[in-house]
């Protein structure tokens, strides 16, 4: 067949955010194509223009109070107040004073003159030294492409107002965007910049409509009205694609429906294997935005919650009452299901602004997790004073990263009792039983991990750092990409070392890190005896229903074989034989079991 | 009219949220009032004066309020920035 038209087909690889395969029309959202009127007006124009800017005002004021409302409804209240901020700005008497002195003194149109009013006091703030502020500078633009707008007597933009959904294509979505993305209106979302916890990529995800970021300027080449295809699996946007490249991905966005709806039913049905054995399926989360949308997944928990975000997106350490109310917003979504709380994990590679270590030459080997709370206690003491007060108000598990030693975990083990003794002098109410466990992520502390068990509740396998150490290969160095073997038979030794010795120390043990969600090790693991898989939030259905497929029984024998094979290639190759034969319905499954190759 | 100096005891300085407070405790009072860091004078009526401040934990700040509420509304301020510090830490 022909291409439809005479665009050649081009194709641009980003970031995958949500999963999923779309195929539409491009609604390009631009924050940058505000045109306004440079003209002079005549002095007998000047009060007409002043109006006109007040009502634009005021109108604007009127869209924020509908803003706020959905996005408390659809969000909750702390994105909601981003919309307070909004407001404050377009009162701000500062501003307004300076596009009416504007007006009189310059003779400007009342968009002009709002618009270098507006941009004035984004260059300042966009200069100031705290991040804080200059992050303030994306609402200002949100306020004055709107306001504009309403003094130009265009349509704000309103998804509302669509007939048929698109593909939303932008540099940035601001939650002002995003607030208004509903499913029947979106069909994907795709962006220049963000990583895979930007705001657009979270909000997608929480909607399930499939999301690329990070594409980079290549985007720009899209306008309004292109026909794409966005494939939130693989992280591609094609767009003007042939007819023949449409009707691949057709095929692939029907199969992908179906294997979603296919996941969907099983959602709260438990994670038990056919013969009755039942797995802890809990999920990584990095944000509390994530807790909400983990029950609809079929989770049965927080398996890792990661804090690092609070500290390392400011300039400032978080308070504890900063830390007490995220940690305390986390566990009261969960209700009564657990939630585990990694503690401070971060090293010389990514420090918060406020922690200075002496510069190393090998941060993966020097001052990170654990090792960084012997210099700053305080910074640990302050973490575990607002766990402990979360703790009170649910299933709180505190997860220790980077244990080498066992002296270590009895430092850490002294810390938290102290910080206990002090809450209860303040008489300030938290869980004493509060349990521990450790990451086991250091080769040193998977062979020791009896002696580790010992002094904890449970120990938590992290398969990233633990592969890395273990064959002594950077993940990040792309040279050696083929060195960092998950089914490397090494790893998989000391994964099964490490779960019996936990169980001899009746410990449960689970599992943190990228392994877990990865569908070719699921039945391994089942097999060794793992408890608990904490999975990413997309992986849940997938792991649930391989769980629910299979026999514990058929589960030992696999890890029996596997165990014996001596090579990377010979592990692989078993495990994707026997994948494609049991699920060959899931499409995933079959991805993976062919690209996995390497 | 009357003036007070405040430190800034809440450890993340007056970022976004406490300006807003600011701001909305400021504007329920018909009395004028400034707030001034190192010589540099803002409304303290507007969001934009406020976050320009850039005051950061532990700088000192001075309160100018001048009108026919002036007390109220200095107890109302000081009651925000240094006795609740924004109910931060």
């Amino acid at each position: 067949m022909e291409p439809s038209s005479s665009n050649k087909e081009i194709r641009i690889k980003g970031i995958p955010a949500s999963p999923g395969i779309a195929i539409g029309s491009v609604l390009v959202l631009s924050g940058d194509s505000i045109k306004v009127d440079s003209n002079s007006i005549t002095p007998d124009q000047i009060d007409a223009q002043i109006a006109k800017l007040m009502q634009a005002i005021e109108k604007s004021k009127i869209d924020l109070i509908e803003l706020r409302e959905k996005a408390e409804q659809s969000f909750g209240e702390t994105d909601a107040q981003i919309f307070d901020t909004h407001n404050l700005m377009l009162d701000d008497d500062l501003i307004i004073q300076e596009a009416i002195k504007r007006i009189r003194e310059r003779l400007e149109t009342a968009d002009n003159a709002y618009f270098q009013a507006v941009s004035q006091f984004e260059s300042y703030l966009a200069h100031t030294e705290d991040e804080y502020l200059r992050a303030r500078t994306s609402d200002l633009v949100d306020i004055k492409r709107r306001v504009i707008r309403h003094i130009q007597g265009k349509p704000v933009f309103s998804f509302a107002l669509l007939e048929n959904p698109v593909i939303v294509v932008a540099q940035e979505l601001t939650p002002s965007d995003t607030v208004n993305f509903k499913r029947d209106k979106i069909l994907a979302s795709a962006t220049e910049l963000g990583g895979r916890t930007s705001h657009a990529a979270i909000m997608s995800r929480s909607l399930k409509v499939p999301s690329i970021v990070g594409l980079g300027s290549a985007l720009q080449a899209l306008e309004t009205g292109d026909q794409v295809i966005v494939d939130g699996n693989k992280g591609w946007v094609i767009a003007h694609p042939s007819l023949q490249t449409i009707a691949i991905y057709e095929k692939q966005r029907r199969e992908f429906a179906v294997y979603q709806a296919k996941l969907g039913h099983i959602r709260d049905l438990p994670a038990k294997t056919r013969d009755g054995k039942k797995i802890e399926l809990s999920a990584n989360i990095e944000f509390p935005e994530e807790a909400q949308t983990i029950g609809e997944d079929g989770a049965n928990g927080v398996g890792l919650y990661r804090t690092e975000y609070l500290f390392l997106t400011r300039k400032e350490l978080p308070s504890e009452e900063e830390q007490y109310r995220e940690y305390a917003r986390i566990v009261q979504i969960m209700g009564d299901q657990p939630i585990i709380i990694r503690t401070l994990d971060v090293g010389g590679d990514k420090l918060p602004t406020s922690i200075k270590i002496a510069p190393e030459d090998n941060p993966f080997l020097g001052v990170r997790g654990l090792r960084l709370y012997l210099p700053f206690v305080d910074v640990f003491k302050t973490q575990l004073r607002a766990i402990l007060r979360a703790s009170a108000k649910g299933q709180v598990r505190l997860l220790l990263p980077m244990i080498t030693t066992v002296s270590e975990i009895k430092f850490c083990k002294e810390i938290l009792a102290e910080v206990k003794e002090d809450l209860r002098r303040g008489q300030i109410p938290f869980e004493e039983n509060l349990p521990v466990g450790a990451t086991i992520e250091v080769p040193s502390a998977a062979i020791i991990a009896d002696i580790i068990a010992a002094e904890c509740d449970f120990l938590s396998i992290g398969t990233n750092d633990l592969i890395q150490y273990t064959l002594a290969v950077d993940r990040g160095n792309e040279n050696l990409a083929y060195l960092y073997q998950a089914y490397n038979p090494a790893i998989l030794r000391l994964i099964r070392e490490v779960i019996e010795k936990g169980h001899q120390q009746t410990v449960w043990v689970g599992m943190c890190g990228e392994m877990a969600s990865d569908p070719l090790a699921t039945m391994i693991l089942i097999g060794l005896g793992l408890d608990e898989f904490s999975v990413s939030p997309i992986s849940i259905p997938l792991i649930k229903e391989i769980i629910r497929r299979v026999d514990y029984t058929e589960c030992e024998g696999l890890a029996e074989t596997v165990l014996k094979c001596q090579s990377v290639e010979e592990v692989k190759a078993v495990l994707r034989t026997i994948l494609k034969q049991k699920f060959e319905d899931l499409l995933y499954c079959q991805i993976i079991a062919e690209t996995n190759q390497d | 009219m009357i003036t007070k100096t405040l430190k800034i005891k809440n450890k993340l300085g007056i970022h976004a949220r406490p300006a807003g407070q600011i701001v909305k405790t400021s504007s329920r009072f018909s009395a004028s009032i400034y707030l001034s860091k190192n010589g540099n004078e803002v409304n303290a009526k507007s969001i934009m004066g406020v976050l320009m401040l850039e005051a950061g934990y532990g700088s000192e700040i001075i309160l100018r309020i001048d009108g026919e509420d002036e007390f109220e509304a200095l107890r109302a301020l000081e009651e925000l920035i240094d006795k609740n510090q924004f109910g931060e830490e």
